[in-house]
């Protein structure tokens, strides 16, 4: 008994002691524990190593160093990407359901458990009649015939939505070459055929000579490993459009290939010029490696 | 060709799942023969099997005309890897479910002269293949043609290429999924089929045990698979599709307990537990494969998802007008606090809570969505606070269960003094000593009340089988999963840095040093290896985490490198490497105890199969009575 007691006591110290908030580990991770890594799924900044959480966790540790608190830090990622972007966002409007449906099952599903276990004495009713006796004659053959035309119904209806949700057939009108001929290019790019796919790019630029196209030419040729041709390309668009984030992307890549020396400058550039762009971490990692 | 016969067999499939339902509901109502009604059954699954049969075939084939294999077969990959690709992608993996759930059909139409609770019940599963196969034929027919004929494919997924547990994973997991369609089926059946339905609990018990223990082996690998293939680490994301994968399982816990001894007392509850396992099942198909939810396995966005949410809408409101009627049998009274009656419907209560929590967590932002605009976020932050808790509530339960075979009460609690004791033992040297946390401190005591119960009831039965084994092999199987997550939670380490060429990187006694990185281009990918030297108490290997970037699919995925030790894993990640080759980001995580999740979910399977074994030899079905007992025309002729 005593014993026991003693045990007691040492688990309710125990227990204490891990609810008490132990040393402080690292303040950036503490930070980044509590957000929300926007790139991928229900991982924290500070578990995930995708690019994004590794610049957030790099300008967390910047802030810090800034001598900024914890919680203003927070408060600079909630501006910029809005509540989801905390771990465990402020409860208000629906987001009270998260609370209140499982606190009404387990009351509903506690009732009815009091009930089955306590049963209140009365008298059972026993339905007799339709339920037990098998329908015979007439009856089931009716039954059946409306079983028969309902089930059929249902497999049409689901024929018929079928074809209703079906994804909507590319109505583009086929007679524009150029938009075909970059219809084709992307699919040999998906194919990683990218020399036949820049041919084609170059196919639909003689049809319509746009920059967007001479972009994603600039790109094949970029893949297919011709980084000369690549920045070339890539410069015609410049000369129009200085700034064009795709035309820096593509000249710095293909320079680092070309002339290293010359693409670090290239590739600042873009992302001084787009920073929000979707390889932008990508880049920043590339020129702090 | 191939496209065509294809084609052919879903219709064929359509067909004969259409006579199936008809046939079976005439033995049903009329008293017809089966035999006419069990051949259109086997009909049904041999065209299920054609067509998984020859989309395998245009797969190994590169039979790029047929739509699926132009979308996801492709010439470099690898056998293996071929073949899983059937269920890599959402329409060829529609094939595999309709070939499972038409196998659960021909084996519950096994019997030559079925009673008719089990008539009724094949209506239902014939219903449901017909819904399947319709969409199949009509809305995600995998064969159709392709013009023009492309030369080659992507491939699947690459992250579907990278472990052997992709053939495995969906198989089990599917199992488990469409085996709830029975207990289901048989639910609907009961209030219809008169006498013959009284008994449906007991004729539902094995096929839930069944699917109940594939669902548990094939959540269970698809933690394994994710914590090998996906590099973050971990095992268990509550991702929206893995929370699909435990929402009926938790239903089907419940329902295991519920039905224990044919449970008349708890026929409601029966009812629901089991109608809401297939319910789930629907609803999760929904929530995950058509697009729905953003997440890491859901496959792309599809026409599916109305026609799905249809399907879960028709089968709730059969569900609802076939059981709403039945009447319960009258209860054997009071139950008291220590019996099993009681621990039986606290489990089911905690379990649905469970649930329910998992399940709104899981649906709030498609429901805030058209409300408010932007997604409300739930990560794993709130089912730490919800799910977690109750479930080491649970676990402690779990511990009371010896206390449950004996009688008389006085003797029920001295069986609980001992594990109390190793509990508070527990409590106080793991807390004293290290600082895990409140949740998973409370968990290793739960772990240590449960597990030593249980050692005690083993060398109290030795040599005596019984039912109990099942149990007792579950419930351990529960307290080692439970030790695994608390203590990989609770003490894992990590470190993520940039270190150049022969320098180390240290994480409590491991230490891994980069020899080594290494650019590539293998098959069309890019892969850059580190080559590291791991080293930890006493031993040391070489590590190679790897990285590889897939084009076709614009996909990087991180390869870990593991090293299992008997208590504890490595697990070294490679995140980035310089343009020369000189550095490389890596990062090392140490996580005790995550073998003990495997051989924890391994023991859970094993408790649910000797479970069935215990069923199938002790507790027969009972036989048809009289009234139900027809001369069958097929058997006379």
């Amino acid at each position: 008994m005593l014993a026991a007691v003693v045990l007691l006591a040492l688990s309710v110290a125990g227990l204490a002691r891990s609810v008490a908030p132990g040393p402080t580990a690292d303040p950036t991770q503490a930070v980044a524990t509590g957000l929300r890594c926007p790139a991928c799924q229900g991982e924290s900044v500070a578990d995930s190593s995708s690019p994004i959480a590794v610049s957030m966790r790099q300008v967390i540790t910047d802030q810090l160093a800034e001598g900024r608190s914890p919680e203003e830090i927070r408060r600079w990622f909630v501006q910029r990407y809005g509540e989801e972007v905390l771990a465990q966002p402020p409860l208000r409007g629906a987001s009270l359901l998260l609370w209140v449906v499982p606190a009404v099952v387990l009351l509903g599903v506690g009732t009815a458990a009091l009930r089955t276990l306590r049963p209140r004495r009365r008298p059972v009713r026993w339905r007799r009649g339709a339920v037990d006796a098998a329908p015979t004659g007439g009856r089931g053959h009716r039954t059946w015939w409306l079983a028969a035309g309902g089930l059929v119904a249902l497999v049409s209806a689901v024929a018929i939505s079928a074809g209703q949700l079906a994804r909507p057939l590319a109505d583009a009108p086929a007679a524009d070459p150029a938009t075909v001929a970059v219809q084709l290019a992307h699919d040999l790019e998906g194919q990683q055929r990218y020399a036949a796919a820049a041919e084609m790019y170059r196919e639909a630029l003689r049809e319509r000579p746009d920059d967007g196209v001479r972009l994603r030419l600039a790109f094949a040729l970029l893949r297919a490993g011709d980084a000369a041709e690549a920045e070339r390309t890539a410069r015609e668009v410049l000369d129009r459009v200085p700034d064009s984030p795709d035309g820096l992307l593509v000249a710095g890549l293909a320079q680092r290939l070309t002339r290293p020396e010359e693409a670090p400058a290239t590739l600042r550039r873009f992302l001084s010029v787009a920073p929000s762009h979707p390889a932008g971490p990508e880049v920043s990692r590339l020129l702090g490696s | 060709m191939l496209g065509d016969l294809g084609t052919t067999s879903l219709t064929a499939g359509l067909v004969s799942a259409v006579l199936a339902a008809l046939l079976w509901l005439r033995v049903a109502l009329l008293g017809a023969a089966a035999r006419p009604a069990r051949l259109a059954s086997a009909a049904t699954l041999l065209a299920a099997a054609a067509a998984c049969a020859l989309l395998e075939a245009a797969l190994l084939g590169h039979d790029f005309s047929v739509r699926f294999v132009a979308e996801n077969g492709g010439r470099h990959v690898p056998v293996y890897y071929t073949i899983t690709s059937l269920w890599s992608a959402m329409d060829g993996s529609l094939l595999l479910w309709l070939l499972i759930l038409c196998g659960y059909g021909a084996l519950l139409a096994r019997r030559r002269t079925p009673d008719r609770l089990r008539a009724y019940a094949m209506v239902v599963v014939s219903v449901a293949t017909t819904l399947f196969f319709a969409l199949s034929a009509f809305a995600a027919d995998p064969f159709q043609a392709v013009h023009p004929v492309p030369l080659d494919g992507p491939g699947p997924n690459p992250l579907l290429q990278q472990h052997p547990a992709m053939g495995v994973h969906p198989p089990l997991l599917y199992a488990g999924y469409l085996g709830m369609v029975v207990p289901f089926a048989l639910a609907l059946a009961a209030p219809l089929a008169g006498p013959a339905g009284r008994d449906w609990v007991r004729a539902a018990r094995p096929w839930a045990l069944i699917a109940w223990a594939t669902l548990t082996a094939g959540i269970a690998v698809g933690a394994w698979w994710s914590y090998a293939v996906l590099g973050w680490g971990g095992y268990w994301a509550w991702d929206p599709v893995e929370n699909a994968s435990l929402l009926p399982w938790l239903t089907a816990t419940a329902f295991l307990h519920t039905s224990m001894g044919g449970g008349r007392s708890r026929d409601r509850w029966n009812t629901v537990l089991a109608c809401a396992g297939f319910l789930l099942v629907l609803l999760g198909t929904f929530l995950t494969r058509s697009g729905a939810v953003a997440s890491v396995h859901a496959f792309t966005e599809s026409p599916l998802g109305p026609l799905l949410l249809g399907f879960v809408l028709l089968a709730v409101l059969a569900a609802t007008v076939l059981t709403g009627r039945n009447r319960p049998a009258p209860g054997p009274g009071r139950a008291p606090l220590l019996s099993r009656r009681t621990a039986v419907l606290v489990n089911a209560v905690l379990l649905v809570t469970v649930a329910a929590a998992v399940l709104i967590g899981t649906v709030l932002p498609l429901l805030t969505e058209p409300l408010t605009g932007t997604r409300a976020s739930v990560g794993p932050g709130y089912y730490e606070r919800t799910a977690v808790p109750l479930a080491v509530v649970l676990l402690l339960l779990a511990g009371v269960t010896p206390a449950l075979w004996v009688r008389d009460r006085a003797a029920a609690l001295r069986r609980l003094a001992l594990p109390g004791l190793a509990a508070l033992a527990t409590v106080a040297a793991v807390g004293l000593l290290s600082r895990p946390g409140p949740a998973a401190l409370t968990a290793f005591g739960a772990a240590a009340f449960v597990l030593t119960g249980l050692l005690a009831e083993v060398a109290a039965r030795r040599r005596r089988p019984g039912r109990a084994w099942a149990a007792i092999l579950a419930h351990a199987g529960l307290a080692l999963v439970a030790v695994g997550v608390a203590g990989s939670s609770a003490y894992g380490q990590a470190d993520e840095r940039t270190v150049r060429v022969g320098e180390t990187l240290r994480v409590a006694d491991v230490s891994v040093r980069l020899v080594s990185v290494h650019r590539g281009i293998d098959e069309g990918r890019m892969v850059v290896r580190a080559t590291t030297q791991l080293s930890g108490t006493g031993t040391t290997r070489t590590a190679t985490p790897t990285l590889r970037y897939d084009p076709a699919r614009d996909t990087a995925v991180t390869v870990p490198a593991i090293s299992s030790g008997p208590h504890r894993d490595a697990y070294l990640t490679l995140i980035a490497v310089a343009a020369d080759g000189s550095s490389a980001t890596l990062r090392l995580a140490v996580n005790p105890l995550v073998g003990l999740i495997w051989a924890g979910g391994a023991l859970i399977t094993v408790g649910g199969l000797a479970a069935l074994a215990v069923s199938a030899r002790s507790g027969r079905p009972r036989r048809p009575d009289p009234v139900d007992r027809r001369v069958p025309a097929g058997v006379a002729a």
